[in-house]
């Protein structure tokens, strides 16, 4: 890492990994993946204005190496987003992002390149989609071969594969090529619970090798257990960064006090769950 | 740590790039990650071989297959086609199923690999370009049957059958220029396939493949409204078919193989570089949207 810092002369501070300022992502609802010709003839004849949404904004932050960074909130805060952006999958509608190293990341489940396609095959392919080139994807293969541990399932087409299978063999290839900066978006989650601590030692693995981690998640526990920072998101915008500890206590606290106005308006509304005939 | 030294990256929000610079990044992101487009390659040609009954046998019988149906057809309709008309249209058939092929698969080369780009970061023109590729084999594939007809038709049998690299090499770069559109257009619009489809029939049946360029300007309609006759030969495929079949066939009277127009097929050439270049820019230009959209 420091060679890393140390090639780059000091534009900033030398070792940051991850600096991200004032950072914003809109989205234009005209175009989903639901939009077709038809309709976007009547909106031109219609004049409709575009619908936009910010799903991130504001967001600064700056992560160093062997930082861990969990990102917490609720459902549709910009999480999947935020991480999406960091692996430069998403370009920021305002504001810029700084990323020192090589990323890898696995966001969402069942990563997978072809299921048509075998395990091998698919390591060789992601290798490629990843930008590694041959010679270092065949120096990785047996290691990535035993970490999936899938054993004869190795050869079979993905279509074979469980979800927690699939699952596994993507994690191994993300954390195989020895990242810098390792994305991670709700998949400690997935594999049985053999499988789980295995990756929850890998990636502890890699924290402790001075590399930086940003971690989704919806599990406190590890949040509070496995990584320093945390980053609480809700409709786009930062509410708390900081100690594990705070930032889960505040993320509970607002979760438990939305849940109890969501039950006094459903019992204002006569639906008082609990008061409800059987 | 030998990957990291290098890898800064830097990412500001969108707009103000030039178009010049797009067009560098496009052509850098395929030059960089040939061996992707090659892998890709390779996984969709072993999916199409293995998945039917009769395998890569199908890539031979199936343009053979196309002609006869043409061939019976138009013997009820015209009475008296052009002589030798099996290898007269399979001339024209085997590069439109080329074509044809390469631009329905590319209205959803990016599209059905939404869930590869919502989890990593990657240049998503290899897409379109591995579409065109595996319908260079398909076409390639098609030389067989090819030499196979010609087997009995002997005394059209030329050296200037070599010719036809050279205008592949042209039909070549069109093709991808229109794969790159459709392929980046689609994600936008998800009926686009539709419309497609359809274009490409009116396409195939307005083109000089059936018929020679040189019958359709007899046609009283043209010869009343002699625009419409130079429409018809700007088409590139007007001018790929009369070249593809001057080479295999000959002339449209039925004599042997001569050169092609040298002249239409560079300015065809010339004409498609410039178009690949504008197709690559507006892919750059929207690439960046296709995570949100997808």
């Amino acid at each position: 890492m420091s060679k890393a810092a140390r090639t780059v002369p000091a534009m900033r501070k030398a070792d940051y990994a991850i600096a991200v300022n004032d950072l914003g992502v809109q989205y234009n609802l005209r175009f989903n993946r639901k939009t077709t010709l038809r309709q976007s003839f009547a909106n031109i004849v219609g004049r409709q204005p575009p619908k936009r949404f910010w799903a991130l904004r504001h967001v600064t932050l700056e992560l160093k190496h062997g930082e861990s960074l969990a990102v917490i909130g609720p459902n549709g805060a910009g999480k999947s987003t935020l991480v999406q952006v960091l692996a430069g999958i998403m370009r920021p509608s305002e504001g810029s992002m700084e990323v020192r190293g090589q990323v890898s990341g696995l966001l969402g489940l069942g990563a997978g390149f072809d299921v048509e396609l075998s395990g091998v095959e698919n390591i060789l392919l992601g290798g490629a989609f990843l930008g590694l080139d041959g010679l270092r994807t065949a120096e990785l293969l047996p290691s990535i071969v035993e970490f999936a541990d899938l054993g004869e399932f190795i050869d079979a087409p993905l279509k074979t594969y469980s979800s927690g299978m699939r699952a596994r063999l993507g994690f191994a290839i993300a954390t195989a090529v020895d990242p810098d900066i390792l994305l991670l978006d709700e998949v400690l989650a997935t594999g049985d619970a053999n499988f789980r601590a295995k990756s929850k030692a890998r990636v502890i693995e890699l924290v402790r090798s001075a590399k930086a981690v940003v971690l989704v998640t919806h599990d406190m526990d590890w949040v509070r257990e496995y990584c320093n920072r945390a980053l609480l998101l809700e409709k786009g915008q930062v509410i708390l960064e900081g100690p594990p500890d705070e930032v889960t206590a505040l993320h509970l606290e607002r979760q438990a006090a939305e849940t109890a106005r969501r039950q006094e308006a459903a019992r204002a509304a006569g639906l008082d769950p609990v008061l409800r005939p059987k | 740590m030998s990957q990291g030294e290098a890898a800064v990256s830097i990412r500001h929000s969108s707009g103000g790039v030039s178009p010049l610079a797009l067009l560098r990044e496009g052509v850098t992101d395929i030059l960089s990650r040939r061996r992707l487009v090659r892998y890709l390659v390779s996984a969709e040609m072993k999916k199409r071989g293995s998945d039917t009954f009769l395998g890569n046998l199908w890539w031979i019988l199936d343009p053979l297959l196309q002609m006869i149906v043409y061939v019976v057809f138009i013997s009820i309709i015209a009475r008296r086609p052009a002589e030798d008309y099996p290898l007269f249209i399979f001339a024209a058939i085997l590069p439109w199923k080329w074509f044809s092929a390469v631009i329905n698969d590319a209205t959803t080369a990016v599209v059905r690999h939404d869930k590869l780009i919502r989890q990593i970061a990657f240049p998503k023109l290899v897409l379109p370009m591995a579409t065109t590729n595996a319908g260079v084999v398909g076409f390639a594939w098609g030389l067989v049957p090819l030499g196979l007809l010609l087997l009995a038709y002997p005394h059209r049998i030329s050296l200037l059958l070599l010719w036809i690299p050279v205008i592949a090499v042209v039909q070549y770069v069109f093709t991808l220029a229109a794969a790159i559109l459709v392929a980046a257009a689609n994600v936008f619009f998800r009926d686009l396939g539709n419309a497609v489809g359809h274009s490409l029939r009116l396409w195939w049946f307005l083109s000089p493949g059936l018929y020679s360029l040189a019958a359709l300007q007899d046609l009283s309609v043209i010869q009343q409204n002699p625009i419409i006759g130079t429409i018809a030969g700007l088409n590139p495929f007007a001018v790929l078919f009369e070249a593809y079949r001057a080479v295999i066939y000959g002339t449209p009277d039925g004599g042997l193989p001569v050169h092609p127009d040298l002249v239409s097929l560079a300015i065809l050439l010339a004409g498609s570089i410039a178009f690949l270049g504008l197709c690559i820019v507006f892919f750059k230009r929207v690439e960046p949207d296709f995570a949100k959209v997808l």
